[in-house]
């Protein structure tokens, strides 16, 4: 019986960190840009690589524009 | 995305009437919660483009529109002087994938013009887009100049295929 009871709590204790430490992550790699000059009444643009650098499924959910 | 994966992310920057140093940081918010992560832009907005220094290129945008059903426009030439009194090279920063490809002089003397040629790809000559490319110099400020090319594709009776804008990933 406390053989079965530790066991269960051994489980649910490693469950619980398992749990607690999958955590998504986003990591830019380059995340400044600098375009130097540029004219008026353009539309300039720049490609930034973003990574899934957790352990679990990261979701872009918006982006919001500054 | 998957552990591991990597996405893109294009910020497109209107610089609409904008003048001097600007800075701009989008917000990227994911499901790692706050504080959520941004990305950086800077740019210098300058409303004279044909008189910067210590480079001056000519056209400053470039238009490489097609309104010909036959003929085909996938080539534009244009040129880069150094006003400046010392040699220039010239470095290739940022340009966007797939959609055309750059000839740049790598080096401009004192005092000179060279010519540069941008190309469309086979695969973006039937597209409209709004894009950029940017090169860097070697002179005390490393300076960065972004030249616009914006391509829109049209034949007589068809409405414009408007260029894509706003940002994806």
């Amino acid at each position: 019986m406390k053989k079965t009871i530790l066991i269960t709590l051994l489980a649910s204790l490693i469950f619980g960190a398992c749990s607690i430490s999958a955590a998504p992550r986003l990591l830019i790699e380059n995340d400044q840009f600098n375009f130097g000059f540029a004219p008026q009444n353009s539309k300039i643009s720049h490609i930034f690589w973003l990574k899934s650098a957790g352990d679990d499924s990261l979701k872009i959910l918006k982006v919001v524009p500054g | 995305m998957a552990v591991g994966d990597s996405t893109r992310l294009e910020i497109i920057f209107n610089t609409k009437r904008y003048r001097n140093k600007m800075t701009k940081k989008p917000r990227i918010e994911t499901n790692e919660g706050p504080p959520h992560k941004s990305v950086t832009i800077i740019t210098n907005v300058v409303a004279r483009p044909d008189s910067t220094y210590p480079l001056i290129i000519k056209p400053y945008k470039l238009d490489i529109s097609q309104f010909s059903p036959t003929k085909v426009r996938d080539e534009m030439k244009f040129n880069i002087t150094n006003v400046s009194d010392k040699d220039l090279t010239v470095t290739l920063i940022s340009k966007p994938e797939g959609v055309f490809d750059l000839q740049l002089p790598d080096r401009v003397e004192a005092g000179k013009s060279a010519q540069g040629i941008l190309k469309l790809r086979p695969d973006a000559i039937e597209t409209s887009f709004e894009k950029s490319f940017t090169i860097e110099l070697n002179d005390d400020k490393t300076s960065r100049f972004t030249i616009p090319v914006k391509r829109t594709r049209r034949t007589p009776g068809e409405p414009a295929k408007k260029a894509t804008a706003g940002h994806g990933h």
